[in-house]
């Protein structure tokens, strides 16, 4: 119980919908080990995002309770869940969401600016040369291809050791071969750091590299496995 | 947390800069202050330049008279101050040649007469006029034309003056500060005051008016101002250029509302630039905002590099929007030096900080409302891109963005209710066609089902989202209606200059006609092809009562009534009252029943500055007799326009038997003064006063500061079309999206094309609309409050501004989305999404 980094009891999400209330996220129970790799796998619109957004704490359930690395969600405030996320948490996106104006090496230094290093050239230097973007890091993102973005995004991700990663369909927006490239980029990373990973895809064959897979439909997890 | 931000903040807005994302905010920015500052500081020099020139009227900016000598403090005190000054005695006395005798204006001048403007002499009779250097030598004078003719002399001959001989030098032609006094009837003997004692004609006790001329720059001048008004005594008046001469004083008025409404304008221009592009701004950082917040960042934090990020970006536009202003001003007034005056002073510091405080006032107070936007960016935005914020109640900022410019544009006028028409005419019409666009363009969506696709297409982006489109419409419709307001507003005060001074205005006045020559002088008149105002009765005579009550116990000191009393006035009868002159109350003579007294109408201010209404008894000293006649009415009369005008005007017969001659003023052209010698030599008895040279002086003046209006029209225009062109930009990114869309599903060019016209038309349009009924509502309000102007309708703007709107917005947003058209669509979605 101590070792579990996330915990989420008895989750919903309800939200309006033009016709009627729509249940997004029907009491979904879970706990996550710290180390762990958890893929959460489900159809589109099975609730996939909306569980990760709320374990994340980027979002609040209707009723249930999270408790990401000892704190209760609930109990917090949104500027109080955004110091909580600065300490433990990174994130990975489908859209990588890279900003248009920042050149690579500056996307990766902006989380470690904000938590006001002072090596944050250096220390995102050294990432970028870790996921292989070592020559191309005054590059802005839409002088990158997908992958290459992914790679960024990655390595910003990493950037302030967080204890858990949260990774949205991080090789839905590539294609096979450089999908595999991320992947094992993520996994590897993931091992170096002993960061806990969480990550939502409909890729069964990336949900059965991880060490647990939740599968989310309509709302409902079918089968608990951690 | 602050001193970590401010370097964060720095870097971040750099990076950006570098890629090229704020150029068009900077720009938006820059252009908000540059015009501004540019309108600021050429109005301050042109106002400083025209107060100058306007000084010519005075030969001075400020000048002190009494009728004692002036106290030695207060030429010390000046000289303290940095003026330059001089000294005029002015008196009457009679002057001979060895046959004959005329009562004659004198005016002994120091050197350094005059301070501002210039004397005008001449060797001959007709023409060959020269700007004089310096004053009369001593021992000569100057003299008028006209009295070489009365007293049969020569240039070069002996005219005597009390008990000194002095030698006629030259024939004196213009003088600057005439003006003021064009009605006096002797004429005028310029002398230097070296010679004054020599003639031993000012004794205690006779008649003379002690002047003390200023000149120096406006802060020495408002110093001695304030040093001088407490120790004022009754006897002693100050005048400076604002207080003397209504024809020029009404005309720099004027001039100085229009370029302070041009200020006005400009302001509404930067405040709009500045609030499209800081939403622009606002919602291209949305997903930055959502990122930060994701990374760790607490909503205040995220908000604080924001405002950080504006503010710098604030900071840097006003630095080097005064500079290129300053610049600009600078190559304004180096165009124009041919018709500037000469010697324009420096532009104060003022400007500099008008244009500052429109660079914060306008980035804080429009770009605050969307920035607050930014921090209510839900971090759930990473993951569903579809979550904007919602626009949060922004009316109190609005509010006090919206008292900050007012009290911004009343500095810049002075001006309050100007000010006040223009901040609520501009609101009223703002809010009432806001909602009015808003209500056209939802209605309109269910029937452009049926148009074609192009139709639909080019209406859909206006009707989707109909509040955006609407501010769009408002926004461009605030640029259009700053335009058309200073464009109405320049044309009718041109109109009205002209009016008031038109080509064939009276430049001759004659006086002293016998009313038995009648008939003759007018064949004469007709003769030498002088066109004439009506020719008047006049009977010199002093008002000494109100109701058996002495004159004196109704007056103030200064007022214009006491410098009424002080003096002869030129009284007169008619049956009809003069074409230009207005009843403001009770009736005229053909309207009043029949009674035996006799009746007056008095001038409106003198009324006014009297005490007197209707029905008060007035008593009048004429030639000795005393006459009383009963107010019946109260007359406005337009001092403006060089013809005869009179304080009193009596019924009919109330002044049979009196003393009279006649006079009247009319136009002969320049180059027929020829006929002048034949009227002078026909009617010797008669006066004749050219004012040709006031009424040129008057027409320059005018001229100049018609000019100067329409550059500063031309550069309200060109700053309004750049605020236009750079806020078009700030609502592009979608259109390039949506167009690139349409592209990768099979649209052709010519389609989206045709979309995009027919969109930026229809907002140019509607916007045209608003700025034509905003213009009106505000010009109106102008002209009745602020201008006492008439207003009418302007009904081919009602036309054309739409017209022109549509074709202008229309152009310019087909310029600005050929990218749609023209760029791979691959590129244009991947920098959208």
């Amino acid at each position: 119980m101590s070792d579990s980094v996330i915990i989420a009891r008895h989750l919903s999400k309800v939200v309006d919908a033009p016709e009627a209330k729509l249940t997004i996220l029907d009491n979904v129970s879970l706990e996550i080990q710290r180390g762990a790799s958890v893929a959460i796998v489900g159809a589109s619109g099975s609730g996939k995002s909306t569980l990760l957004s709320l374990l994340a704490g980027l979002d609040l359930p209707s009723h249930g309770e999270v408790i990401l690395a000892g704190e209760s969600l609930g109990m917090l405030d949104e500027d109080q869940r955004a110091a909580l996320r600065a300490e433990q948490v990174g994130f990975v996106f489908q859209s990588f969401q890279l900003l248009d104006s920042l050149n690579a090496l500056e996307n990766v230094m902006l989380p470690l600016e904000l938590e006001g290093r002072r090596d944050a050239a250096a220390r995102a230097r050294q990432l970028l040369e870790r996921v292989g973007l070592e020559h191309r890091t005054s590059h802005y993102p839409r002088q990158l291809s997908g992958g290459e973005q992914q790679r960024v995004a990655i390595a910003r991700a990493f950037a302030c050791e967080p204890a858990i990663l949260f990774a949205d369909e991080p090789t839905g927006n590539l294609d096979a071969v450089t999908g595999a490239h991320i992947t094992d980029l993520l996994f590897e990373l993931n091992r170096e750091q002993g960061t806990t990973l969480v990550m939502v895809t409909h890729d069964e064959r990336l949900a059965q590299r991880c060490e647990h897979a939740l599968h989310l439909e309509a709302g409902r997890l079918k089968e608990e496995q951690v | 947390m602050m001193n970590r931000d401010l370097p964060l903040a720095s870097r971040l807005l750099l990076r950006e800069w570098r890629a090229g994302e704020l150029r068009i905010m900077l720009l938006a920015l820059v252009i908000a202050v540059l015009v501004s500052t540019a309108i600021s500081f050429f109005t301050d020099r042109l106002q400083r330049g025209m107060a100058t020139r306007a000084a010519e009227f005075l030969g001075a900016d400020m000048r002190i008279s009494s009728r004692e000598p002036l106290p030695e403090e207060y030429l010390q005190e000046a000289i303290n101050n940095n003026l330059q000054h001089t000294d005029i005695v002015d008196f009457s006395s009679v002057t001979s040649s060895a046959s004959e005798m005329q009562l004659s204006s004198i005016k002994a001048v120091g050197p350094g007469y005059p301070l501002r403007g210039e004397v005008r002499t001449s060797q001959q009779q007709f023409g060959g006029e020269q700007v004089a250097a310096g004053i009369p030598e001593g021992g000569t004078l100057w003299i008028e034309p006209r009295l070489l003719n009365v007293l049969g002399l020569a240039i070069g001959d002996q005219l005597e003056i009390g008990y000194a001989q002095l030698r006629i030098a030259a024939l004196l032609t213009h003088e600057p500060d005439r003006a003021g006094d064009f009605y006096s009837l002797t004429p005028r003997v310029l002398m230097n005051l070296d010679d004054l004692q020599a003639t031993r004609v000012v004794q205690p006790g006779s008649r003379v008016r002690y002047r003390l001329l200023l000149s120096g720059n406006e802060a020495d001048l408002q110093a001695y101002r304030q040093w001088l008004e407490p120790r004022l005594e009754d006897h002693q008046r100050l005048t400076s250029v604002a207080d003397d001469n209504r024809q020029i004083g009404s005309a720099l008025e004027r001039s100085n509302q229009f370029l302070g409404l041009a200020s006005i304008a400009a302001v509404v221009l930067a405040g709009v630039a500045v609030a499209l592009s800081a939403s622009r701004f606002a919602s291209r950082h949305y997903d930055t905002s959502a990122l930060l917040r994701c990374l760790g960042a607490s909503r205040r934090r995220a908000l604080r590099l924001f405002l950080i990020q504006l503010l710098g970006l604030g900071i840097v536009a006003t630095l080097i929007g005064l500079l290129l202003g300053w610049l600009m001003q600078w190559g304004l007034v180096h165009l124009l030096r041919e018709l500037l005056p000469p010697d324009l002073p420096q532009a104060g510091i003022k400007p500099l900080l008008v244009g500052t405080a429109t660079g914060l006032v306008g980035l804080l107070g429009f770009a605050l409302p969307p920035l607050l936007r930014l921090g209510r960016v839900s971090p759930l935005r990473v993951l569903r891109r579809e979550l904007t914020p919602l626009p949060g109640s922004a009316w109190l900022i609005y509010g006090l963005a919206l008292g900050g410019l007012s009290l911004l544009m009343w500095q810049f006028t002075g001006n309050l209710p100007m000010t006040l028409a223009v901040i609520f005419g501009g609101a009223l019409a703002a809010l009432l066609l806001g909602s009015l666009a808003w209500a056209l363009l939802q209605a309109s969506g269910k029937r452009l089902r049926n148009a074609s696709l192009a139709w639909r297409l080019g209406s859909g982006q206006l009707l989707k989202q109909p509040s955006a489109a609407a501010g769009q419409i408002l926004a461009f419709g605030l640029i259009l209606m700053s335009m058309v307001v200073i464009f109405i507003l320049r044309t009718e005060l041109l109109d009205s200059w002209q009016a008031q001074l038109p080509e064939d205005a009276p430049n001759h006045f004659a006086l002293n006609i016998l009313p038995a020559e009648e008939p003759a002088f007018r064949q004469t008149l007709a003769d030498i092809g002088a066109r004439s105002a009506p020719l008047y009765p006049v009977a010199p005579g002093r008002l000494t009562a109100i109701n058996g009550e002495a004159v004196r116990e109704h007056v103030t000191k200064d007022s214009p009534g006491e410098r009424a009393i002080n003096r002869d006035l030129s009284l007169t009868w008619a049956a009809d009252l003069a074409p230009d002159n207005v009843l403001r109350d009770g009736q005229w003579w053909d309207q009043l029943p029949a009674s035996d007294g006799h009746r007056v109408s008095i001038e409106a201010e003198l009324a006014d500055s009297l005490g007197v209404s209707l029905g008060d008894q007035l008593s009048f000293l004429i030639s000795g007799a005393t006459v009383e006649a009963e107010v019946s009415s109260v007359r406005e009369v337009n001092w403006d326009n060089f013809t005869p005008n009179f304080y009193m005007v009596f019924s009919p017969g109330a002044l049979d038997g009196l003393p009279s001659t006649l006079l009247t003023s009319f136009h002969l052209p320049p180059e027929q003064r020829e006929g002048l010698r034949e009227l002078t030599r026909t009617f010797p008895a008669m006066t004749l006063l050219e004012v040709e040279a006031i009424l040129q002086q008057l027409r320059e003046i005018l001229d100049q500061v018609t000019l100067a209006v329409e550059y500063v029209l031309v550069f309200v225009l060109l700053a309004g079309f750049t605020v236009l062109f750079a806020s078009l930009q700030s609502t592009l990114d979608t259109r390039l999206y949506e167009g690139a869309l349409l592209r990768t599903l099979g649209a052709r060019r010519q389609l989206l094309r045709q979309a995009n016209r027919l969109e930026f038309a229809l907002l140019g349009a509607l916007a045209g609309l608003l700025a034509i009924v905003a213009a009106e509502l505000i010009t109106w309000l102008l002209y009745r409050y602020a201008l006492d102007l008439q207003w009418q309708p302007h009904y081919l703007l009602w036309l054309l501004v739409p017209l022109g709107g549509a074709l202008l917005i229309g152009l310019a947003g087909a310029l600005g989305t050929r990218a749609v058209v023209n760029q791979s669509p691959m590129k244009l979605i991947n920098r959208g999404a």
